[in-house]
Protein backbone atom coordinates (compact mmCIF):
# COMPACT_ATOMS: atom_id res chain seq x y z
CA UNK A 1 0.00 0.00 0.00
CA UNK A 2 2.60 2.52 -1.10
CA UNK A 3 0.09 5.30 -1.71
CA UNK A 4 -0.94 5.27 1.96
CA UNK A 5 2.51 6.08 3.22
CA UNK A 6 3.19 9.53 4.55
CA UNK A 7 6.67 9.61 3.07
CA UNK A 8 7.00 8.59 -0.54
CA UNK A 9 9.82 9.43 -2.88
CA UNK A 10 7.84 11.88 -4.99
CA UNK A 11 6.35 13.62 -1.93
CA UNK A 12 9.84 14.08 -0.45
CA UNK A 13 11.10 15.52 -3.74
CA UNK A 14 8.14 17.91 -3.91
CA UNK A 15 8.75 19.15 -0.36
CA UNK A 16 12.47 19.62 -1.00
CA UNK A 17 11.77 21.41 -4.29
CA UNK A 18 9.33 23.81 -2.63
CA UNK A 19 11.86 24.49 0.15
CA UNK A 20 14.61 25.28 -2.36
CA UNK A 21 12.32 27.70 -4.22
CA UNK A 22 11.33 29.36 -0.93
CA UNK A 23 14.99 29.82 0.10
CA UNK A 24 15.93 31.17 -3.34
CA UNK A 25 13.13 33.76 -3.24
CA UNK A 26 14.17 34.77 0.29
CA UNK A 27 17.80 35.10 -0.85
CA UNK A 28 16.73 37.08 -3.91
CA UNK A 29 14.68 39.53 -1.80
CA UNK A 30 17.67 40.18 0.48
CA UNK A 31 19.97 40.59 -2.55
CA UNK A 32 17.70 42.83 -4.62
CA UNK A 33 16.39 44.92 -1.71
CA UNK A 34 19.84 45.20 -0.15
CA UNK A 35 18.41 44.76 3.35
CA UNK A 36 20.83 44.81 6.28
CA UNK A 37 20.91 41.67 8.50
CA UNK A 38 19.00 43.42 11.32
CA UNK A 39 15.99 43.82 8.99
CA UNK A 40 16.10 40.60 7.00
CA UNK A 41 19.05 38.28 7.42
CA UNK A 42 19.94 35.83 4.65
CA UNK A 43 18.75 32.22 5.00
CA UNK A 44 22.31 30.99 5.45
CA UNK A 45 22.89 33.52 8.25
CA UNK A 46 19.72 32.34 9.98
CA UNK A 47 20.65 28.70 9.55
CA UNK A 48 24.18 29.37 10.83
CA UNK A 49 22.77 31.22 13.88
CA UNK A 50 20.29 28.37 14.41
CA UNK A 51 23.09 25.78 14.48
CA UNK A 52 25.21 27.96 16.75
CA UNK A 53 22.28 28.51 19.14
CA UNK A 54 21.72 24.78 19.30
CA UNK A 55 25.45 24.11 19.73
CA UNK A 56 25.98 26.57 22.59
CA UNK A 57 22.71 25.60 24.29
CA UNK A 58 20.97 28.99 23.87
CA UNK A 59 17.76 27.56 22.40
CA UNK A 60 17.46 24.31 24.33
CA UNK A 61 15.93 25.50 27.68
CA UNK A 62 13.51 27.79 25.81
CA UNK A 63 12.55 24.96 23.48
CA UNK A 64 11.89 22.57 26.38
CA UNK A 65 9.80 25.16 28.25
CA UNK A 66 7.62 25.93 25.22
CA UNK A 67 7.26 22.25 24.34
CA UNK A 68 6.06 21.50 27.89
CA UNK A 69 3.49 24.28 27.74
CA UNK A 70 2.27 23.05 24.36
CA UNK A 71 2.14 19.41 25.46
CA UNK A 72 0.23 19.99 28.70
CA UNK A 73 -1.96 22.66 27.13
CA UNK A 74 -2.86 20.43 24.22
CA UNK A 75 -3.58 17.45 26.48
CA UNK A 76 -5.88 19.45 28.77
CA UNK A 77 -7.56 21.43 25.97
CA UNK A 78 -8.10 18.46 23.67
CA UNK A 79 -9.30 16.25 26.53
CA UNK A 80 -11.82 18.85 27.68
CA UNK A 81 -12.75 19.55 24.05
CA UNK A 82 -13.62 15.92 23.36
CA UNK A 83 -15.65 15.60 26.58
CA UNK A 84 -17.58 18.87 26.15
CA UNK A 85 -17.98 18.29 22.41
CA UNK A 86 -19.60 14.93 23.14
CA UNK A 87 -22.00 16.48 25.64
CA UNK A 88 -22.84 19.28 23.20
CA UNK A 89 -23.73 16.69 20.58
CA UNK A 90 -25.78 14.44 22.83
CA UNK A 91 -27.51 16.82 25.22
CA UNK A 92 -29.73 19.62 23.96
CA UNK A 93 -29.67 21.14 27.46
CA UNK A 94 -25.87 21.33 27.57
CA UNK A 95 -25.84 22.84 24.10
CA UNK A 96 -28.37 25.52 25.02
CA UNK A 97 -26.58 26.34 28.29
CA UNK A 98 -23.01 26.29 27.06
CA UNK A 99 -22.86 27.26 23.42
CA UNK A 100 -23.38 31.04 23.82
CA UNK A 101 -20.45 31.18 26.25
CA UNK A 102 -18.29 29.02 24.05
CA UNK A 103 -18.89 31.20 21.04
CA UNK A 104 -18.39 34.38 23.08
CA UNK A 105 -15.15 33.02 24.52
CA UNK A 106 -13.99 32.20 21.02
CA UNK A 107 -14.89 35.66 19.74
CA UNK A 108 -12.64 37.38 22.33
CA UNK A 109 -9.04 37.35 21.02
CA UNK A 110 -6.82 35.19 23.19
CA UNK A 111 -4.16 37.91 22.89
CA UNK A 112 -6.49 40.28 24.77
CA UNK A 113 -7.17 37.99 27.72
CA UNK A 114 -3.63 36.57 28.00
CA UNK A 115 -2.47 39.35 30.40
CA UNK A 116 -5.48 38.67 32.61
CA UNK A 117 -4.78 34.96 32.65
CA UNK A 118 -1.12 35.65 33.43
CA UNK A 119 -2.29 37.79 36.35
CA UNK A 120 -4.58 35.05 37.67
CA UNK A 121 -2.38 32.02 37.13
CA UNK A 122 1.06 33.55 37.57
CA UNK A 123 4.10 33.69 35.32
CA UNK A 124 4.86 29.96 35.54
CA UNK A 125 3.83 26.90 33.55
CA UNK A 126 0.19 26.95 34.72
CA UNK A 127 -0.72 30.24 33.06
CA UNK A 128 0.58 29.06 29.67
CA UNK A 129 -1.13 25.70 29.99
CA UNK A 130 -4.41 27.51 30.63
CA UNK A 131 -3.95 29.74 27.56
CA UNK A 132 -2.89 26.82 25.35
CA UNK A 133 -5.79 24.66 26.46
CA UNK A 134 -8.29 27.48 25.88
CA UNK A 135 -7.08 27.94 22.34
CA UNK A 136 -7.00 24.18 21.64
CA UNK A 137 -10.38 23.56 23.24
CA UNK A 138 -12.63 25.22 20.69
CA UNK A 139 -11.66 23.47 17.44
CA UNK A 140 -11.52 20.10 19.19
CA UNK A 141 -14.91 20.60 20.90
CA UNK A 142 -16.58 21.70 17.67
CA UNK A 143 -15.09 18.89 15.57
CA UNK A 144 -16.06 16.33 18.22
CA UNK A 145 -19.61 17.69 18.31
CA UNK A 146 -19.89 17.57 14.54
CA UNK A 147 -18.33 14.10 14.43
CA UNK A 148 -20.62 12.62 17.07
CA UNK A 149 -23.69 14.23 15.51
CA UNK A 150 -22.88 12.81 12.11
CA UNK A 151 -22.69 9.21 13.35
CA UNK A 152 -24.99 7.24 11.05
CA UNK A 153 -28.29 6.76 12.97
CA UNK A 154 -28.70 3.42 11.20
CA UNK A 155 -25.56 2.18 12.95
CA UNK A 156 -26.98 3.37 16.27
CA UNK A 157 -30.15 1.41 15.50
CA UNK A 158 -27.99 -1.64 14.79
CA UNK A 159 -26.40 -1.16 18.21
CA UNK A 160 -29.82 -0.93 19.80
CA UNK A 161 -31.01 -4.10 18.04
CA UNK A 162 -27.95 -5.88 19.47
CA UNK A 163 -28.72 -4.56 22.97
CA UNK A 164 -25.52 -2.51 23.22
CA UNK A 165 -25.13 -0.69 26.54
CA UNK A 166 -24.64 3.09 26.64
CA UNK A 167 -20.93 2.52 27.18
CA UNK A 168 -20.68 0.01 24.33
CA UNK A 169 -22.44 2.45 21.99
CA UNK A 170 -19.85 5.06 22.96
CA UNK A 171 -16.77 2.87 22.56
CA UNK A 172 -17.76 0.69 19.61
CA UNK A 173 -19.90 3.06 17.53
CA UNK A 174 -19.70 6.74 18.40
CA UNK A 175 -15.99 7.17 19.05
CA UNK A 176 -14.76 5.12 16.06
CA UNK A 177 -17.26 6.83 13.76
CA UNK A 178 -16.35 10.33 14.97
CA UNK A 179 -12.60 9.69 15.16
CA UNK A 180 -11.66 11.18 11.74
CA UNK A 181 -13.50 14.37 12.62
CA UNK A 182 -12.05 14.55 16.16
CA UNK A 183 -8.52 14.06 14.87
CA UNK A 184 -9.14 16.73 12.21
CA UNK A 185 -9.91 19.16 15.04
CA UNK A 186 -6.76 18.05 16.87
CA UNK A 187 -4.66 18.78 13.78
CA UNK A 188 -5.85 22.38 13.92
CA UNK A 189 -5.58 22.42 17.71
CA UNK A 190 -1.98 21.27 17.95
CA UNK A 191 -0.67 24.09 15.76
CA UNK A 192 -2.82 26.60 17.66
CA UNK A 193 -1.28 25.29 20.88
CA UNK A 194 2.13 26.57 19.70
CA UNK A 195 0.55 29.99 19.09
CA UNK A 196 -1.04 29.86 22.55
CA UNK A 197 2.28 29.12 24.23
CA UNK A 198 3.99 32.09 22.57
CA UNK A 199 1.10 34.41 23.39
CA UNK A 200 1.25 33.22 27.00
CA UNK A 201 4.98 33.81 27.16
CA UNK A 202 4.60 37.33 25.84
CA UNK A 203 2.10 38.08 28.58
CA UNK A 204 4.77 37.33 31.14
CA UNK A 205 7.45 34.66 31.39
CA UNK A 206 11.16 34.25 31.94
CA UNK A 207 11.74 31.35 29.57
CA UNK A 208 10.36 29.96 26.33
CA UNK A 209 10.77 30.53 22.60
CA UNK A 210 8.40 33.52 22.77
CA UNK A 211 10.64 35.04 25.43
CA UNK A 212 13.69 34.32 23.29
CA UNK A 213 12.09 36.17 20.37
CA UNK A 214 11.49 39.18 22.59
CA UNK A 215 15.04 39.04 23.97
CA UNK A 216 16.58 38.72 20.52
CA UNK A 217 14.58 41.65 19.21
CA UNK A 218 15.09 43.81 22.28
CA UNK A 219 18.06 43.74 24.63
CA UNK A 220 20.21 41.35 22.58
CA UNK A 221 19.31 42.91 19.22
CA UNK A 222 20.29 39.67 17.49
CA UNK A 223 17.82 39.47 14.61
CA UNK A 224 19.27 36.21 13.16
CA UNK A 225 18.68 34.64 16.60
CA UNK A 226 15.07 35.85 16.47
CA UNK A 227 14.69 34.14 13.11
CA UNK A 228 16.33 31.02 14.55
CA UNK A 229 13.70 31.01 17.33
CA UNK A 230 10.94 31.45 14.73
CA UNK A 231 12.42 28.55 12.77
CA UNK A 232 12.35 26.40 15.92
CA UNK A 233 8.69 27.27 16.53
CA UNK A 234 7.82 26.46 12.93
CA UNK A 235 9.62 23.11 13.14
CA UNK A 236 7.87 22.31 16.42
CA UNK A 237 4.50 23.05 14.81
CA UNK A 238 5.28 20.91 11.78
CA UNK A 239 6.50 17.95 13.83
CA UNK A 240 3.49 18.06 16.17
CA UNK A 241 1.13 18.33 13.22
CA UNK A 242 2.75 15.34 11.54
CA UNK A 243 2.53 13.43 14.82
CA UNK A 244 -1.26 13.92 14.85
CA UNK A 245 -1.43 12.92 11.18
CA UNK A 246 0.52 9.75 12.00
CA UNK A 247 -1.83 8.90 14.86
CA UNK A 248 -4.70 9.48 12.46
CA UNK A 249 -3.19 7.12 9.87
CA UNK A 250 -2.68 4.55 12.56
CA UNK A 251 -6.13 4.77 14.14
CA UNK A 252 -8.32 5.61 11.20
CA UNK A 253 -6.38 3.84 8.47
CA UNK A 254 -8.14 2.86 5.29
CA UNK A 255 -11.92 2.87 5.40
CA UNK B 1 -44.42 -26.44 18.89
CA UNK B 2 -40.78 -25.65 18.14
CA UNK B 3 -39.06 -22.50 19.36
CA UNK B 4 -39.40 -19.23 17.51
CA UNK B 5 -43.20 -18.96 17.49
CA UNK B 6 -44.51 -15.43 17.08
CA UNK B 7 -47.94 -14.16 18.02
CA UNK B 8 -49.21 -10.73 17.07
CA UNK B 9 -52.63 -9.77 18.34
CA UNK B 10 -54.39 -6.55 17.33
CA UNK B 11 -51.06 -4.77 16.90
CA UNK B 12 -51.44 -1.08 16.13
CA UNK B 13 -48.68 1.48 15.57
CA UNK B 14 -49.14 5.21 15.08
CA UNK B 15 -46.51 7.81 14.28
CA UNK B 16 -46.98 11.47 15.12
CA UNK B 17 -46.71 13.74 12.08
CA UNK B 18 -46.53 17.49 12.19
CA UNK B 19 -49.06 18.33 9.47
CA UNK B 20 -51.74 15.66 9.42
CA UNK B 21 -51.88 14.44 13.00
CA UNK B 22 -51.04 10.86 13.94
CA UNK B 23 -50.40 8.46 11.08
CA UNK B 24 -51.65 4.92 11.56
CA UNK B 25 -48.86 2.69 10.25
CA UNK B 26 -50.38 -0.57 11.49
CA UNK B 27 -53.96 -1.23 12.50
CA UNK B 28 -55.25 -4.36 14.22
CA UNK B 29 -52.68 -6.77 12.84
CA UNK B 30 -53.35 -10.37 13.92
CA UNK B 31 -50.73 -12.90 12.92
CA UNK B 32 -49.67 -16.30 14.23
CA UNK B 33 -46.34 -17.65 13.03
CA UNK B 34 -45.27 -21.14 14.01
CA UNK B 35 -41.71 -21.93 15.02
CA UNK B 36 -39.67 -22.80 11.95
CA UNK B 37 -42.15 -21.30 9.52
CA UNK B 38 -40.97 -19.12 6.62
CA UNK B 39 -43.13 -16.04 6.10
CA UNK B 40 -42.93 -13.45 3.34
CA UNK B 41 -44.48 -10.01 3.96
CA UNK B 42 -45.42 -8.31 0.73
CA UNK B 43 -47.33 -5.16 -0.10
CA UNK B 44 -47.13 -1.71 -1.65
CA UNK B 45 -45.03 1.07 -0.14
CA UNK B 46 -46.43 2.45 3.08
CA UNK B 47 -48.29 -0.72 4.04
CA UNK B 48 -46.27 -1.10 7.24
CA UNK B 49 -44.24 -4.20 6.33
CA UNK B 50 -41.04 -2.77 7.75
CA UNK B 51 -42.91 -1.37 10.75
CA UNK B 52 -44.26 -4.83 11.50
CA UNK B 53 -40.73 -6.23 11.27
CA UNK B 54 -39.48 -3.57 13.68
CA UNK B 55 -42.22 -4.47 16.17
CA UNK B 56 -41.11 -8.11 16.08
CA UNK B 57 -37.47 -7.00 16.41
CA UNK B 58 -38.39 -5.09 19.58
CA UNK B 59 -37.19 -1.81 18.07
CA UNK B 60 -40.70 -0.37 18.13
CA UNK B 61 -43.28 -0.71 20.88
CA UNK B 62 -46.81 -0.98 19.47
CA UNK B 63 -49.30 1.64 20.63
CA UNK B 64 -51.95 -1.05 21.05
CA UNK B 65 -52.15 -4.82 20.98
CA UNK B 66 -49.38 -7.21 21.89
CA UNK B 67 -46.51 -9.06 20.27
CA UNK B 68 -44.98 -12.13 21.86
CA UNK B 69 -42.21 -14.59 21.15
CA UNK B 70 -42.60 -18.16 22.46
CA UNK B 71 -45.42 -16.95 24.69
CA UNK B 72 -43.59 -14.09 26.41
CA UNK B 73 -44.19 -10.46 25.41
CA UNK B 74 -41.54 -8.74 23.27
CA UNK B 75 -40.28 -5.91 25.47
CA UNK B 76 -37.27 -4.85 23.44
CA UNK B 77 -34.48 -6.21 21.26
CA UNK B 78 -33.91 -9.86 22.07
CA UNK B 79 -30.95 -12.19 21.52
CA UNK B 80 -33.36 -14.80 20.13
CA UNK B 81 -34.11 -12.52 17.19
CA UNK B 82 -31.58 -11.79 14.42
CA UNK B 83 -32.05 -8.89 12.05
CA UNK B 84 -30.81 -8.28 8.50
CA UNK B 85 -31.44 -4.78 7.21
CA UNK B 86 -32.10 -3.65 3.68
CA UNK B 87 -28.53 -2.39 3.42
CA UNK B 88 -25.65 -4.39 4.95
CA UNK B 89 -25.15 -1.81 7.71
CA UNK B 90 -21.62 -2.95 8.51
CA UNK B 91 -19.23 -0.92 10.63
CA UNK B 92 -16.91 0.49 7.93
CA UNK B 93 -13.85 0.58 10.19
CA UNK B 94 -14.05 -3.12 11.06
CA UNK B 95 -13.05 -6.13 9.01
CA UNK B 96 -15.68 -8.69 8.02
CA UNK B 97 -14.50 -10.93 10.86
CA UNK B 98 -14.92 -8.17 13.45
CA UNK B 99 -18.29 -7.21 11.98
CA UNK B 100 -19.53 -10.78 12.19
CA UNK B 101 -18.40 -11.20 15.80
CA UNK B 102 -19.67 -7.75 16.84
CA UNK B 103 -22.85 -9.14 18.48
CA UNK B 104 -20.72 -11.68 20.39
CA UNK B 105 -18.38 -8.93 21.54
CA UNK B 106 -21.33 -6.87 22.83
CA UNK B 107 -22.61 -10.02 24.52
CA UNK B 108 -19.30 -10.42 26.37
CA UNK B 109 -17.90 -13.53 24.67
CA UNK B 110 -14.19 -14.29 25.17
CA UNK B 111 -11.82 -13.92 22.19
CA UNK B 112 -11.38 -17.71 21.87
CA UNK B 113 -15.11 -18.40 21.81
CA UNK B 114 -15.59 -15.59 19.30
CA UNK B 115 -12.91 -17.02 17.02
CA UNK B 116 -14.48 -20.49 17.16
CA UNK B 117 -17.95 -19.15 16.40
CA UNK B 118 -16.54 -16.98 13.59
CA UNK B 119 -15.10 -20.06 11.87
CA UNK B 120 -18.52 -21.75 12.03
CA UNK B 121 -20.31 -18.70 10.67
CA UNK B 122 -17.85 -18.13 7.83
CA UNK B 123 -18.39 -21.76 6.89
CA UNK B 124 -22.16 -21.46 7.22
CA UNK B 125 -22.62 -18.45 4.94
CA UNK B 126 -19.75 -19.61 2.66
CA UNK B 127 -17.71 -16.45 2.95
CA UNK B 128 -14.43 -16.44 1.00
CA UNK B 129 -11.30 -16.55 3.14
CA UNK B 130 -10.02 -13.39 1.46
CA UNK B 131 -13.23 -11.53 2.39
CA UNK B 132 -12.91 -12.38 6.09
CA UNK B 133 -10.02 -10.01 6.71
CA UNK B 134 -11.24 -7.33 4.27
CA UNK B 135 -13.11 -4.16 5.19
CA UNK B 136 -16.62 -3.49 3.82
CA UNK B 137 -15.35 -0.91 1.31
CA UNK B 138 -13.28 -3.64 -0.35
CA UNK B 139 -16.23 -6.02 -0.80
CA UNK B 140 -19.01 -6.35 -3.36
CA UNK B 141 -22.61 -5.62 -2.36
CA UNK B 142 -23.45 -9.33 -2.28
CA UNK B 143 -20.49 -10.21 -0.09
CA UNK B 144 -21.34 -7.38 2.30
CA UNK B 145 -24.87 -8.73 2.69
CA UNK B 146 -23.38 -12.20 3.26
CA UNK B 147 -21.34 -10.70 6.13
CA UNK B 148 -24.49 -9.01 7.47
CA UNK B 149 -26.30 -12.37 7.35
CA UNK B 150 -23.48 -14.06 9.26
CA UNK B 151 -23.67 -11.27 11.86
CA UNK B 152 -27.43 -11.77 12.23
CA UNK B 153 -26.88 -15.50 12.75
CA UNK B 154 -24.00 -15.05 15.21
CA UNK B 155 -26.07 -15.58 18.35
CA UNK B 156 -27.99 -18.53 16.79
CA UNK B 157 -31.35 -16.75 16.77
CA UNK B 158 -34.68 -18.60 16.79
CA UNK B 159 -36.17 -15.94 14.55
CA UNK B 160 -34.45 -14.34 11.58
CA UNK B 161 -35.98 -11.11 10.32
CA UNK B 162 -34.99 -9.81 6.89
CA UNK B 163 -36.05 -6.42 5.57
CA UNK B 164 -35.80 -6.61 1.76
CA UNK B 165 -32.33 -8.04 2.30
CA UNK B 166 -31.41 -8.79 -1.30
CA UNK B 167 -33.27 -5.98 -3.04
CA UNK B 168 -30.05 -4.17 -3.95
CA UNK B 169 -28.65 -7.26 -5.70
CA UNK B 170 -29.20 -8.20 -9.34
CA UNK B 171 -31.90 -10.77 -10.09
CA UNK B 172 -29.53 -13.71 -10.57
CA UNK B 173 -27.56 -13.03 -7.40
CA UNK B 174 -30.79 -12.51 -5.51
CA UNK B 175 -32.11 -15.96 -6.48
CA UNK B 176 -28.82 -17.51 -5.41
CA UNK B 177 -29.06 -15.76 -2.05
CA UNK B 178 -32.68 -16.86 -1.62
CA UNK B 179 -31.68 -20.47 -2.14
CA UNK B 180 -28.75 -20.13 0.24
CA UNK B 181 -31.06 -18.66 2.84
CA UNK B 182 -33.28 -21.73 2.46
CA UNK B 183 -30.25 -23.98 2.83
CA UNK B 184 -29.39 -22.21 6.10
CA UNK B 185 -33.00 -22.55 7.21
CA UNK B 186 -33.00 -26.27 6.37
CA UNK B 187 -30.08 -26.77 8.71
CA UNK B 188 -31.41 -24.75 11.64
CA UNK B 189 -35.22 -24.68 11.33
CA UNK B 190 -35.20 -21.01 12.22
CA UNK B 191 -38.39 -18.98 11.91
CA UNK B 192 -37.89 -16.58 9.00
CA UNK B 193 -39.88 -13.42 8.37
CA UNK B 194 -38.81 -11.69 5.18
CA UNK B 195 -40.11 -8.40 3.80
CA UNK B 196 -39.99 -8.34 0.02
CA UNK B 197 -41.29 -6.48 -3.00
CA UNK B 198 -40.85 -9.45 -5.28
CA UNK B 199 -43.68 -11.95 -5.84
CA UNK B 200 -41.36 -14.68 -7.24
CA UNK B 201 -39.02 -14.26 -4.27
CA UNK B 202 -41.95 -14.58 -1.85
CA UNK B 203 -43.15 -17.78 -3.53
CA UNK B 204 -39.65 -19.22 -3.75
CA UNK B 205 -38.86 -18.90 -0.04
CA UNK B 206 -42.10 -18.79 1.94
CA UNK B 207 -44.54 -21.28 3.43
CA UNK B 208 -47.05 -18.47 3.71
CA UNK B 209 -47.21 -15.09 2.00
CA UNK B 210 -48.84 -12.25 3.94
CA UNK B 211 -50.23 -9.55 1.65
CA UNK B 212 -50.56 -6.17 3.34
CA UNK B 213 -52.57 -3.11 2.34
CA UNK B 214 -51.64 0.52 3.05
CA UNK B 215 -53.19 3.44 4.99
CA UNK B 216 -53.70 2.05 7.54
CA UNK B 217 -51.37 -0.95 7.33
CA UNK B 218 -53.48 -4.10 7.58
CA UNK B 219 -53.23 -7.72 6.60
CA UNK B 220 -55.21 -8.06 3.37
CA UNK B 221 -54.69 -11.74 2.68
CA UNK B 222 -52.71 -14.80 3.68
CA UNK B 223 -51.75 -17.17 0.89
CA UNK B 224 -50.22 -20.57 1.57
CA UNK B 225 -47.49 -21.73 -0.80
CA UNK B 226 -48.02 -25.46 -1.36
CA UNK B 227 -44.74 -26.36 -2.95
CA UNK B 228 -42.54 -29.20 -1.67
CA UNK B 229 -39.23 -28.51 0.00
CA UNK B 230 -36.37 -28.21 -0.69
CA UNK B 231 -37.36 -25.49 -3.11
CA UNK B 232 -35.63 -25.18 -6.46
CA UNK B 233 -35.74 -22.62 -9.24
CA UNK B 234 -37.28 -25.27 -11.50
CA UNK B 235 -40.35 -25.36 -9.23
CA UNK B 236 -41.01 -21.73 -10.12
CA UNK B 237 -42.00 -22.90 -13.61
CA UNK B 238 -44.69 -25.31 -12.36
CA UNK B 239 -48.39 -24.50 -12.65
CA UNK B 240 -48.76 -24.58 -8.85
CA UNK B 241 -46.14 -21.84 -8.48
CA UNK B 242 -47.53 -19.66 -11.27
CA UNK B 243 -51.04 -20.02 -9.89
CA UNK B 244 -49.83 -18.93 -6.44
CA UNK B 245 -48.03 -15.97 -7.95
CA UNK B 246 -51.18 -14.99 -9.83
CA UNK B 247 -53.23 -15.12 -6.61
CA UNK B 248 -50.71 -12.94 -4.80
CA UNK B 249 -50.70 -10.49 -7.68
CA UNK B 250 -54.50 -10.29 -7.64
CA UNK B 251 -54.51 -9.65 -3.88
CA UNK B 252 -51.84 -6.98 -4.25
CA UNK B 253 -53.90 -5.20 -6.87
CA UNK B 254 -56.89 -5.25 -4.55
CA UNK B 255 -54.77 -3.99 -1.69
CA UNK B 256 -53.17 -1.06 -3.52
Amino acid sequence: MTQDRLVTRSSVLTVIGALVVFLLIWRAIVFIGGYPPFILPTPEAVFGRFLKAIGDGTIWPHFITTLQEVAFGFAVGAGAGVAIGYLLARSALVERLASPYLVAAQAVPILAIAPLLALWFGPGLLGKVVICSLIVFFPVAISTMVGIRSVDPRLLELGRSLRATRRQVLTTLEVPAALPSILGGMRVGVTLAVVGAVVGEWAGADRGLGVLINLARGSLFDIPLMFAALLTLALMGIVLYLAVVLVERRLVGVR
Amino acid sequence: MSAGALTLSKVGVTFPTREEGPLTALDGVDLMIEGGEVIALIGPNGCGKSTLLRVIAGLLTPASGAASLDGSPIAGPDARVGLVFQEPRLLPWRTSADNITYPLELDGWSAERRAARLAELVDLVRLDASAVTARPSELSGGTRQRVALARALALSPEVLLLDEPFSALDAMTRERFDLELLRLWDGAETTIVMVTHSIPEAVLVADRVIVMSPRPGRIAAEIAVDLPRPRTLAQMETSAATATMARIRAQLELAA
